[in-house]
């Protein structure tokens, strides 16, 4: 049995799975739910200092990816008092996730949080809709105050969730550690326009918004992998988790715990105790005997462009027969390399330049790289 | 569900209840607990009924306003009334007309009363007059600042740095000669304001003008005159930045008056915010003050301040700073749609 206790800032969760801020967290009741779903822990929907009525509509989803305007939690500071009593209430691990423009505003905001019960702080200044074209977290020197204001006012651990849309998130994550923070959390949505109706001409919706889900996990796993290589503040992995292998993927590339926003949003809480049971099968299959020792372990793979070797390597075939019809690799091939006689395919090697597109398009994956 | 239902379930007296959300400590662990585990089951939050238990509250706060006239305070004090309502509070509100007399004698007239705190907004009193509800240990809280800093815990606003990127989205603009005309109150906000205005001219590498610095009383009126004032000048300026929006509706008033047209032959900044400045034509350029969550933060300090009379816990700052921000619309003639939405 793999063990899938998670500590993650002190916080002892019983696995690395976290659900990350957003309306499916609006209350205490709902937050309840993600707990008995099995999430190690989970994250409040933002909370400010002046709630404000939601636009509508403000969420739109294209089968891929999402697009919010979500603009924080609609419950006042006094509210959330008896809500986090709710939440903690299943017994498991609250964070409550915070958002102000001004280092004492958003001190003040945290402490109520940890009089109220939260086990820790995750500071959000990093959503992409309202906030403009330059978030807060995009500027380490404000990230650097932020955090330290909050640091010194409470006495639990306070996460920075950081935001793709910024030039160098790897100094903004430093910025986080010198400042006395605990962990980053990478990455908030993405600002977006999710697509437009052509007949209407009109957007999806009626403003900027902040993209999340599936096609974001790229720049989710980019960011988290930067951080990793260039500083040792632990990071929760965001963005983009749709099934327990995600998770893994995260975390090979340093995250010790992960977030899952959308696919909860669009599958429902069942979708965590699935990847939650997952993982630990994986882990068991693959005789891993602590769920941290996943940690990190891709990155030894991850080269930086400099430091990679040009091996002469071509695509060359397994010999098992294509699929009928199938003329994928043929049509791709840039180099135009790449003949089909029957039921075989072979790349011509002075024509194939190992650029090893054919390899991911073939449908039986029967293309691999060598030389 | 109340407290003598909490007792009766768990057999014990009411006493031994409120011992138990006042004095956790002196109470038997395994009463406690019981008692505890009670609470918890009915998911009820102590403070929703300890507050029954404090004999000696009168549960009304008072709030001190400058002038009710001014749309400014209605929304900072609704944000003190939101706060207050959903603690159950009552709120006396007092419209002190900017005259510090009236405000002493509505401060001597709420002690009588026996509030249990007082948020001030702008006060015009000083620690002297203040003094005399520390001696009655009620707790007070300043919103904005008129006079010097005082010693009771705060909400402020960084009034100098917004009015620096005020001043600097004019000079962006193109605007080169700006006139700042300001209201005799509040003081001390108005002088942060005017610093902001000449940092970004000098910055600019403009000569600071101190004719095109004018100062009047702080209404639609004052800022007529100040705007007819700037119309008689030979040399007029092309913009006027205005301390607030009523003044910069007065001064529209009176380019409408001119057949001046506003923003073309004269941009005009306001500041506060206020709902009408949407309204008006054009629609007003302003810096907008976050008047309801200064109300609902100060409001939120004094509640601080008087449920922790009786507990002994680590208090959360006492100093809070907010943002003020550049709010882009018609009245400076920007064409950049992105800015107003941002
Ligand atoms: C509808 C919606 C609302 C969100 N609200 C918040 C929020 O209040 N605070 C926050 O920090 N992130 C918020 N997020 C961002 C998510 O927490 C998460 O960072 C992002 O969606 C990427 O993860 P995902 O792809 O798993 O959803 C929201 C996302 C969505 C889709």
């Amino acid at each position: 049995m793999t063990n899938m206790l998670t500590d993650f800032v002190g916080l002892k969760m019983k696995n690395p799975f976290i659900i990350a801020a957003g309306p499916w967290n609006r209350d205490g009741s709902s937050t309840k739910k993600g707990l008995l779903a099995g999430a190690g822990a989970v994250i409040t929907e933002t909370i400010v200092s002046d709630a404000m009525l939601d636009v509508r509509p403000r969420i739109a989803y294209n089968g891929f990816g999402a697009q919010n305007i979500r603009l924080y939690s609609d419950i006042q500071v006094e509210g959330w008092e008896h809500e986090m009593d709710i939440a903690k209430s299943a017994g498991g691990i609250v964070i409550a996730s915070v958002s102000a423009h001004t280092p004492s505003e958003l001190a003040y905001l945290a402490s109520k949080m940890e009089k109220f019960g939260a086990d820790a702080i995750e500071i959000s200044v990093s959503n992409p809709a309202k906030e403009g074209l330059e978030v807060l977290a995009s500027n380490p020197d404000v990230i650097f105050d932020m955090t330290r204001e909050v640091v010194s006012n409470v006495r639990i651990p306070v996460i920075v969730k950081l935001s793709q849309n910024s030039t160098n998130i790897s100094r903004v994550a430093k910025a986080v550690q010198k400042a006395g923070g605990s962990a980053v959390s990478a990455i908030n949505s993405v600002r977006c326009i999710l697509g437009v109706d052509i007949e209407k001409a009109e957007p999806s919706l009626p403003t900027y918004g902040g993209y999340s889900g599936v096609p974001i996990r790229p720049l989710g796993l980019a960011s988290v992998a930067t951080i990793a290589q260039t500083s040792d503040i632990p990071i929760c992995g965001v963005g983009g988790i749709d099934n327990f292998r995600n998770a893994v993927e995260y975390m090979m590339l340093g995250a010790s715990a992960v977030q899952v926003g959308t696919a909860v949003m669009i599958h429902g809480f069942e979708r965590i105790t699935e990847m939650v049971e997952q993982l630990e099968e994986w882990c068991d299959s693959h005789g891993i005997s602590d769920v941290q020792e996943i940690r990190g372990k891709a990155l030894k793979n991850l080269k930086s462009f400099d430091e990679m070797k040009i091996e002469p390597a071509i695509s060359i075939s397994d010999g098992r027969p294509c699929r009928e019809g199938c003329n994928e690799c043929v049509r791709s091939c840039v180099y135009n390399a790449i003949e089909k006689t029957g039921n075989e395919v072979k790349a011509i090697g002075d024509r194939c330049t190992g650029c090893g597109l054919c390899t991911s398009l073939c449908p039986i994956k029967k293309l691999h790289m060598k030389w | 569900m109340n407290i003598r239902h909490i007792a009766q379930k768990a057999g014990v007296s009411v006493a031994t209840v409120s011992r138990v959300l006042n004095h956790p400590e002196s109470v038997a662990t395994a009463t406690k607990e019981k008692i505890e585990a009670i609470i918890a089951q009915e998911e009820y939050t102590p403070n929703w009924f300890a507050r029954g238990l404090n004999f000696n509250k009168t549960a009304t706060i008072g709030l001190m306003i400058p002038h009710i006239m001014n749309p400014m305070h209605m929304e900072i004090a609704k944000g003190v009334e939101d706060v207050a309502q959903h603690k159950d509070y009552t709120t006396f509100m007092c419209n002190v007309e900017d005259n510090v007399e009236k405000e002493k004698q509505y401060l001597e007239n709420l002690i009588k009363r026996r509030v249990d705190g007082i948020v001030f907004i702008s006060s015009l009193l000083g620690e002297k007059d203040l003094c005399i509800a520390d001696e009655q240990g009620i707790p007070v809280v300043m919103i904005g600042e008129n006079r010097e800093t005082l010693k009771y815990p705060v909400v402020r606003v960084d009034c100098q740095n917004a009015a620096y990127e005020a001043t600097k989205h004019l000079l962006e603009i193109g605007h080169h000669d700006i006139a700042m005309l300001y209201g005799k109150k509040p003081e001390i906000e108005n002088r942060q304001k005017i610093e902001g205005y000449k940092t970004a001219l000098k910055e600019a590498g403009i000569a600071v003008n101190d004719e095109f610095i004018i100062s009047v009383e702080n209404t639609i009126e004052g800022g007529y005159l100040g705007g007819k004032k700037y119309i008689d000048m030979e040399k007029r300026p092309q913009a006027v930045f205005a301390t607030s929006d009523l003044l910069a509706f007065g001064v529209i008033d009176a380019m409408k008056d001119n057949d001046i047209s506003v923003p073309k032959e004269m941009a005009v900044i306001g500041f506060d915010n206020i709902r009408m400045s949407n309204l008006i034509e054009p629609k007003l350029t302003t810096v907008e003050k976050p008047l309801h969550k200064m109300g609902v933060l100060g409001a939120r300090l004094l509640f601080d301040m008087i449920e922790s009379k009786e507990k002994e816990e680590k208090q959360p700052p006492k100093e809070i700073l907010l943002q003020a921000k550049l709010k882009i619309r018609k009245s400076c003639g920007h064409k950049e749609r992105i800015g107003e939405m941002f």
